[in-house]
């Protein structure tokens, strides 16, 4: 009887005891909500899931694929292979061992690139506690597993080494299986869990889904107050967490010193739900971290004085969905956010005091800085805008947005009036029917208030002939597009930079170069992360001849500007502002413009104050170049025609 | 200490839609840091708006049915009075000063007060429990934000002041469960036979032009002319220096 022999035993005695500790979790997963799920559809798309859209997000951080992949390709490789040799037949072949001391081979390689990146001194974003120990127990469980089925290969030279790298590996391994449902192992079967049970399927395969389910408001309890409020799937994805810490790196919060990680809450979520036991948190804290209680459990508040996190936290998120967009596990966080918000919101009434005065505008009048509805168009005096409600039908609706209330807003909505008559757009206003389209209360979690908008914006369109709405607004056009049909609502939204780029490309604008000058585009997280929209607008700028410089973060990575999500109105203090951060990174592109495609962007990077770029709206741009073009004189002659 | 809210049929000042009174709004707030199940009551033709008021911290709401345009006094009165004779009877009846976007006559809370034969205390901007039993210590908002403190017999009348703290935020689910209670009035069941009757609260009168009332002798004078316990004669002689001095009075006419 040689050691190797009782390697596949080791691992049946593993899969044992993980089995029954991740039994214990399951059960603590079922504590939570009822989700809808797709189960065939799930566990047949989940090898697609990892190995393309789950490895597409590891690969952008080389360093850590290359060392998972060899890592959990050889642990599985070589626990297939030693549950293989249960038959006696195969146990008794050399070349077996070759091939199970190979794989332990592969998966000691991965061991070491992993070790690269926490010794000597870790990454800064990643966690350390159990998370520094995972590679020791991994490396010692390789290398002993190795030396054993090597010796066994070789015909079994040293039987008291091999004995002694046995019993090494049977050590490590076991204290993997056992620390299965709570430590850092836990990710490998709540990762794959979560991958099937996925509470958003449709954004796999190259999907897209961003939108925030609605809420039934009839509900026993409005939104999340414990960790059983949330779906099962919900506590599976906190589970998943593999504490990497890309969000943290990608949140625009903790950047600027604001008691927010997205890391952190999701550990602080999944400790929540285990309850009972003080966190065994080793990352970075929450910036200028607010002192809370610690108290946890699946039925106790999370979000309280006693509980594990401030409403701070929870207030300083802006929804920008960086946090999403870079997270291996696939973890929702802006959506378990909104379903904290919605509870403190909807049930406490327990608001940010400066947030509460918009919520209270947007229940009074419809409007979240108290204005008029009918002042809307007020900016367009002179200019010709006609309503739908005069004009009968129009190609396009023109939905203006809050903008329209605000002077640098109003002059980004002039140029793109002046731009949509020099083409020639039949397209006509709401007026007084247009609402705010709800996208600051449903984030700042008014739900009621969200829907009653939603419902009046829905009626009033249904009132009219229109075959798309036009917006210069990411948020409304985010809302009315992706969010509006769950309530019954489902339109053509299309963005002002990729109306204004059709609008070019079929030579119904023709812009004069505005060449010599450099400029750097900024993308809205609710245009470019939440729509996929990124190549319209640097169409458009290229049209007009500019020079692009690309910042370090654009596209669907782009840094928000601090803008979204109703953070600027909850206003919790951090160390920096977040637009101070962001326009220092267009500062070192040396680009003298910032381009910019939403109202809120241009309100807070216009709010830096010092020497910085100027910051123009797409729309601005295009029509300077028409207007450099010749093109003012026919639009002036549009303007002058009655509405 | 049983706490009621007069809630007032509000408009909102840019929209127009009913709505609760902020004035209204922070009554509450006040009203439930004394009782933790203050009532509100309306009288109206219906909850809307004012059921706003469970979201801010009511814990129920009595709607007195009345038709469109009727003196709510006459109700408001005659259910107070009734369960000012019960055992469980409010203490306190808090109301803004005035309403909102409504008549904003600010006379409902001293008629009631008139009809309940309650004293009445205006322009509180805080309040809490007395240390004797049935009273109430009210802090009353005066001009130039001067404040007072004043202590008070319960039960009372009590409006309050727009420089009370900000109310609650609003919370959607507790307005939803919130209990709200229509109650028929006398006036929704028979005819209201015109206005001006009973308490005269609706009487119409042509507008008479009011003599201005003048403030006299800024904080300044008044310095000066504090005496701390003058004799008799010495009093009499610098009240009339003082009229003389200020031209209200002259004494060398009148002798002449």
């Amino acid at each position: 009887m040689t050691a190797a022999a009782f390697l596949p035993w080791l691992t049946v005695a593993m899969v044992l005891v993980a089995a029954v500790q991740i039994g214990r979790r399951v059960i603590l997963w079922r504590g939570g909500g009822p989700a809808a799920v797709d189960w065939r559809a799930g566990l047949t798309a989940l090898p697609r899931r990892y190995l393309v859209d789950v490895h597409h997000v590891v690969d952008r951080d080389r360093s850590a694929s290359r060392m998972h992949v060899p890592t959990a390709g050889g642990l599985v490789l070589a626990c297939g292979l030693l549950v293989l040799g249960l038959v006696p037949a195969i146990a008794a072949s050399r070349l077996y061992f070759a091939l199970v001391a190979l794989a332990f081979l592969t998966m000691a390689a991965g061991v070491f690139l992993e070790a690269r990146r926490r010794y000597p001194r870790a990454l800064p974003r990643l966690s350390l506690g159990r998370w520094q120990r995972l590679p020791v127990y991994l490396g010692v469980f390789a290398l002993g597993g190795f030396a054993t089925a090597l010796l066994a290969a070789l015909g079994n030279p040293l039987p008291a080494l091999s004995f002694l790298t046995f019993f090494a590996a049977a050590a490590a391994g076991l204290a993997l299986a056992g620390t299965a449902a709570t430590g850092p192992m836990r990710h490998a079967l709540a990762g794959a869990a979560h991958l099937v049970a996925h509470p958003r399927p449709a954004r796999f395969e190259g999907g897209r889904s961003t939108d925030l389910a609605p809420l039934d408001l009839d509900a026993a309890k409005l939104g999340a107050e414990t960790p059983a409020d949330f779906g099962w799937n919900r506590l599976l994805g906190f589970d998943a967490c593999v504490q990497c810490g890309r969000c943290e790196a990608a949140c625009p919060a903790f950047a600027a010193g604001q008691p927010l990680s997205p890391k952190h809450l999701v550990a602080d979520l999944a400790a929540a739900a285990g309850g009972g036991h003080a966190r065994p948190y080793a990352g970075m804290p929450y910036p200028n971290q607010r002192p809370t209680g610690g108290a946890a459990g699946l039925h106790a508040a999370v979000i309280s004085p006693e509980g594990l996190v401030h409403p701070d936290t929870l207030w300083s998120c802006t929804t920008c969905r960086a946090c999403v967009e870079e997270c291996p596990m696939m973890i929702e966080h802006v959506d378990a956010i909104v379903d904290l918000r919605r509870f403190q919101t909807l049930e406490l009434g327990a608001v940010p005091s400066k947030a509460e005065e918009p919520l209270e505008n947007l229940r009074g009048c419809d409007e979240p800085n108290g204005r008029r509805l009918s002042e809307r168009t007020d900016f367009a005096a002179g200019l010709s805008l006609p309503r739908i409600a005069e004009t009968g039908e129009a190609d396009v609706v023109l939905w203006l947005g809050q903008a329209a209330f605000d002077l640098r807003g109003q002059r980004t909505l002039k140029a793109l009036i002046r731009t949509l008559h020099a083409a020639g757009v039949d397209f006509a206003v709401l007026g007084e029917e247009e609402r705010d389209c709800g996208d600051l209360a449903r984030r700042l979690g008014d739900e009621a208030t969200f829907q009653r908008l939603a419902a009046a914006n829905i009626e009033a369109l249904s009132r009219h002939r229109f075959r798309r709405i036009l917006t210069a607004d990411p948020h409304a056009l985010h809302v009315i597009r992706n969010e509006y049909p769950a309530l019954g609502g489902s339109y053509d939204v299309v963005h002002h930079t990729a109306f204004l780029a059709e609008l070019v490309a079929a030579g119904r604008l023709a812009p004069a170069a505005l060449a010599g000058r450099a400029v750097t585009y900024h993308d809205p997280c609710y245009l470019g992360r939440y729509n996929g929209e990124v190549e319209a607008p640097r169409a458009l700028l290229d049209a007009l001849g500019l020079e692009r410089r690309e910042m370090a973060r654009s596209g669907k990575r782009s840094m928000c500007c601090g803008g979204g999500g109703g953070a600027p109105s909850a206003d919790i203090p951090g160390d920096t502002r977040i637009p101070d951060i962001r326009m220092d990174q267009a500062k070192t592109t040396g680009a003298r413009i910032v381009a910019v495609a939403c109202p809120q962007c241009t309100a807070m990077l216009e709010g830096v104050t010092g020497e910085r770029p100027e910051v123009r709206d797409v729309a601005e741009l295009v029509w300077e170049a028409l207007e450099a073009g010749g093109a003012a004189a026919t639009a002036r002659a549009k303007e002058l025609e009655p509405a | 200490m049983k706490t009621v809210v007069l809630l007032s049929d509000a408009r909102h000042a840019i929209s127009g839609r009913a709505t609760l009174s902020g004035l209204e709004a922070r009554a509450i707030s006040l009203a439930a840091a004394l009782d933790p199940a203050p009532r509100g009551l309306h009288a109206g033709g219906g909850a809307e708006g004012v059921s706003a008021g469970l979201g801010h911290g009511l814990q129920g709401l009595d709607v007195l049915d009345l038709p469109e345009g009727a003196d709510p006094v006459p109700a408001l009165a005659a259910h107070l009075q009734a369960a000012l004779g019960k055992n469980d009877a409010p203490g306190i009846v808090l109301a803004g000063r005035r309403g909102e976007g409504g008549l904003e006559t600010g006379l409902v809370p001293y008629l009631l007060a008139d009809a309940l034969g309650l004293p009445i205390l205006a322009d509180a901007v805080a309040l809490r429990q007395g240390e004797a039993a049935g009273t109430l210590v009210v802090d009353q908002a005066m001009q130039k934000g001067a404040r007072r403190r004043v202590t008070i017999r319960l039960p009372a009348v009590v409006t309050v002041h727009p420089l009370a703290p900000p109310p609650r935020p609003f919370a959607y689910a507790k307005m939803r469960r919130g209990e709200i209670r229509f109650l028929p009035t006398a006036e929704a069941i028979g005819d209201t036979a015109g206005g001006g009757n009973g308490s005269g609260s609706g009487e119409e009168r042509p507008h008479r032009a009011r003599p201005k009332l003048m403030r006299t002798g800024g904080t300044a004078a008044g310095a000066h002319n504090l005496h701390v316990g003058p004799e008799p004669e010495e009093a009499a002689r610098l009240i009339l220096d003082y009229l003389e001095a200020n031209g209200i009075r002259r004494y060398g006419d009148t002798r002449g």
